[in-house]
C-alpha cells in the first residue's frame, strides 16, 4: 500500500486511503445481510420501498456528502461540514449525536454478532448470557484494539472484512437465487407486474416507511477519514458513487433472491436472519453452507461495528484537538489513533452491553433504545442537509470539485428531500407500536428525554471551554 | 505523569453519566415482563373475546433453542387490513429472553426491527405490522388478561 505523509491540525497523518478503501468504509457501514429477510417479506414491493429509500435518503446523502467532503476535506466528517455552516455548536452537536447514537446501538450489533456466531457453533449458546457477554466484549474490545493501531490497520481489516463478511455472502445469495430460477424450481413470488412493485403506504406502514429512509444511513462514514485520504477531492465523489452502486445492487438482488425462494409466511423475522438463511440454503440444496455463512455474516457484523466505532471516534478526536474538549480527550498514540476517545467509548459501551444482556425481560426498553438511535441519527442528517444548502449561500465561492448539479434548484431539491425524509423519520419515530404496555406519554417522554440527554453534552463542553485546551501547531500543548 | 484539572475530570464524569442516565431511566421505568406460565393460548382467547376475524391459523415452531411451539394467525377486518400474529412459547426465561434479544438485533438499517414483539408470560407474540387497527382492538384485551408487572 503506498503511503504519503501530510500534516493536518499540527499532527502528521498518513495518507493511506484511496478510492477503493473509502468506498469499502461506506459499504461496511451500510450493507447488512440483516436487512435482506426483513425486506424480502414485502415481495416485489421491496423494489418500490428500496426506490423510496434511495430517492429520499441514499441519493441525497451521497450527493450532499460528496459536495461537502470535496469542498471541506478537513478531518472530522460531519463535524467539519456542519461547523462550516452553523459554527462549532452545530458541528459538535451533529458529531456528538452520531457518536452517542452508537453507544445505544453497540449492544444491538454486538448481540447480533454473538448470536450469529452461536448459530455456527451451537445455537443453544445464545441462551447463555455469559457466552453472549463474553463474545460481545471480545468483538467490542477487539475492534477497539484494531482501531488503536491506526488507519492503516483498520483499512486492511475493513477491506478484507467487508468483502468476506458482506459482499461475498450477498453475492452467494444472489447466485443461489439465479440458480434457483434457472433450475426450474417453483418461485414463491407471483409474476412481476408494475402494481406488485408499488409499496402500500398507509397509517400501518408509516413506521416502516420511516425505517426505510434510514436503511442507508452511514453513507457519510468515509468523510471521517478525510485526513488519511490521498486525494479527497477526486476520490470522495467516486467512492460515494461506487459504494452506493455496490450497496444497492447487493441489497436489491439478494433480497429478491430470498423473496423468490422462501414463502413470506416462513420468513419468521422474530427468529432471526440465520433462520431465514438456513431455510434458503437448505432449499437450495447446500445446507453445509449454513455454518460457513454464519461465520461470514458474523465477520460482516464485526466490520460494520468497526466502521461505526472508528469514524465518529476519530471525529471526536478532531473536536478535542481543536480545543473544544479538554486535553484528556485528545490523547492520540503513535499510530494517530484517538486512544482516549476509543477507551472511553469502549468502557461506556461495555456497561450498556452489560445491562442489555443481564437485565431480564425488558423487551420494551430495547424498543425505546432503538427509537432513540433513530432520533439521534435524524438530528445528524437534518444538520448535514441544512449545511449543504446553507453553505451554497454563505460560502458560494469555496471551490467544490464536486457540486450537486442544477444550481440552487438542485441543492434545494436534494437537500430538501433529505431533510423532509429525516424530519418525517424523526416524527414517526415517536409513535409507539399499537401494543405497548408503557403509556404513550412515558414512551414519547423517554425517547425525547434520552435523545436530549445524549445530544446536549457538546453545549456543556463549549460552555466550559478554555483557551489552554487548544493544541498548538506541532501537537505539543 | 499528566495532571488533569478538576474541570477536566468533572467533564469526563459528566460525559459518562449523561450517556448512561438515559439507559438507566429506560431500563427502570419501562414495564418488565417476567417469565411465568400462562395456561391456554393467549392470542386465541383474546381473539375470541374481541370477535376479530381469523382468516387462517396453523401450528408453527420457531427454529430457536427452547421454543416449544406456537401458531401463526392471519387476521383481517372489514376494511381489508391484514395482520399476521405469530405466537411461540418457550421452556425457560433464558430461552425466551434470548429470543427477545435476537428479535431486537434484526433492525432494518439503523432503524427499528420490522413488526413488534409482545412478551406474555412464557409466550412471545410477534405481530406485523406493528401499527394497525386490528392490533389496537386486540391490545386492550391482551393488557386486561396480562397486566403490566412494573413500570410507569
Amino acid at each position: 500500500m503506498s503511503e504519503e505523509v501530510g500534516e493536518e491540525n499540527g499532527l502528521p497523518s498518513k495518507k493511506v486511503l484511496g478510492l477503493f478503501a473509502l468506498a469499502m468504509i461506506n459499504v461496511a457501514a451500510v450493507l447488512s445481510i440483516r436487512n435482506f429477510p426483513s425486506m424480502a417479506v414485502y415481495g416485489w414491493s421491496c423494489i418500490g420501498w428500496y426506490i423510496l429509500g434511495a430517492v429520499m435518503f441514499l441519493i441525497p446523502i451521497s450527493l450532499a456528502g460528496a459536495e461537502l467532503a470535496t469542498g471541506w476535506p478537513q478531518g472530522g466528517g460531519v463535524y467539519a461540514w456542519v461547523k462550516q455552516a452553523f459554527g462549532e455548536k452545530g458541528g459538535f452537536t451533529a458529531l456528538f449525536c452520531e457518536w452517542s447514537n452508537n453507544l445505544v446501538w453497540f449492544p444491538t450489533v454486538l448481540s447480533f454478532i454473538a448470536s450469529t456466531l452461536a448459530f455456527a457453533l451451537t445455537p443453544a449458546l445464545a441462551n447463555n448470557p455469559w457466552y453472549m457477554f463474553s463474545v460481545m466484549m471480545i468483538a467490542f474490545w477487539g475492534t477497539t484494539a484494531i482501531a488503536y493501531f491506526g488507519e492503516e490497520a483498520s483499512t486492511k481489516f475493513g477491506n478484507v472484512g467487508v468483502i468476506l463478511g458482506s459482499i461475498i455472502p450477498a453475492i452467494l445469495i444472489i447466485l443461489l437465487g439465479l440458480w434457483w430460477m434457472g433450475s426450474g424450481a417453483a418461485l414463491v413470488l407471483p409474476p412481476l407486474t408494475f402494481a406488485a412493485m408499488v409499496p402500500v403506504i398507509n397509517v400501518s406502514t408509516l413506521p416502516f416507511f420511516a425505517t426505510i429512509i434510514l436503511l442507508f444511513a452511514g453513507m457519510e462514514m468515509a468523510g471521517f477519514h478525510a485526513l488519511e485520504t490521498k486525494n479527497p477531492q477526486k476520490d470522495f465523489p467516486r467512492a460515494m458513487a461506487l459504494s452506493a452502486v455496490i450497496i444497492v445492487v447487493c441489497t436489491v438482488l439478494a433480497t429478491l433472491a430470498i423473496a423468490m425462494v422462501i414463502p413470506a409466511n416462513q420468513l419468521n423475522l422474530a427468529s432471526g436472519v440465520m433462520q431465514a438463511i438456513e431455510y434458503f440454503f437448505k432449499a437450495a440444496g447446500v445446507p453445509w453452507l449454513v455454518g460457513p455463512m454464519a461465520v461470514l455474516i458474523t465477520l460482516g457484523g464485526v466490520v460494520s461495528l468497526a466502521a461505526w466505532l472508528i469514524g465518529p471516534a476519530k471525529g471526536l478526536g478532531i473536536v478535542a484537538e481543536e480545543g473544544n474538549m479538554p486535553p484528556l480527550f485528545d490523547r492520540t498514540n503513535k499510530y494517530g489513533a484517538p486512544v482516549a476517545v476509543l477507551v472511553i467509548q469502549a468502557v461506556i459501551g461495555s456497561i450498556i452491553s452489560l445491562l442489555y444482556v443481564f437485565l431480564p425481560s425488558v423487551n420494551q426498553a430495547y424498543w425505546i433504545l432503538s427509537a432513540m438511535t433513530v432520533e439521534l441519527l435524524c438530528i445528524v442528517y437534518v444538520l448535514v442537509f441544512a449545511s449543504v444548502i446553507k453553505l451554497r449561500y454563505s460560502q458560494p465561492n469555496t471551490p467544490r470539485p464536486f457540486k450537486i448539479p442544477g444550481g440552487m434548484a438542485g441543492i434545494w431539491l436534494v437537500g430538501g428531500l433529505g431533510m423532509f425524509g429525516t424530519i418525517f423519520a424523526f416524527i414517526v419515530g415517536l409513535m409507539p407500536p399499537s401494543y405497548f404496555t408503557t403509556s404513550p406519554h412515558t414512551y414519547v417522554g423517554s425517547v425525547l428525554l434520552g435523545t436530549f440527554l445524549l445530544a446536549v453534552p457538546p453545549l456543556v463542553f463549549l460552555k466550559f471551554k478554555k483557551a489552554s485546551w487548544l493544541k498548538p501547531a506541532g501537537g505539543v500543548r | 505523569m499528566t495532571q488533569y484539572t478538576r474541570l477536566e475530570l468533572g467533564l469526563l464524569v459528566f460525559l459518562i453519566v449523561m450517556t448512561l442516565v438515559p439507559m438507566g431511566i429506560i431500563f427502570v421505568a419501562v414495564a418488565e415482563s417476567p417469565y411465568y406460565l400462562v395456561s391456554g393460548e393467549p392470542v386465541n382467547d383474546a381473539l375470541q373475546a374481541t370477535g376479530i376475524t381469523v382468516s387462517s391459523v396453523k401450528d408453527f415452531t420457531w427454529n430457536l433453542p427452547g421454543a416449544t411451539g406456537g401458531r401463526i394467525y392471519v387476521l383481517t377486518d372489514n376494511s381489508g387490513e391484514t395482520v399476521t400474529v405469530a405466537t411461540q412459547s418457550f421452556d425457560s426465561a433464558e430461552s425466551r429472553d434470548a429470543a427477545v434479544r435476537i428479535y431486537n438485533t434484526q433492525s432494518v438499517g439503523r432503524g427499528k426491527p420490522v413488526g413488534s414483539l409482545i412478551v406474555l408470560g412464557q409466550h412471545l407474540v410477534y405481530v406485523t405490522p406493528a401499527h394497525s387497527g386490528i392490533l389496537e382492538r386486540l391490545a386492550p384485551e391482551l393488557k386486561m388478561r396480562f397486566p403490566p408487572q412494573k413500570g410507569l
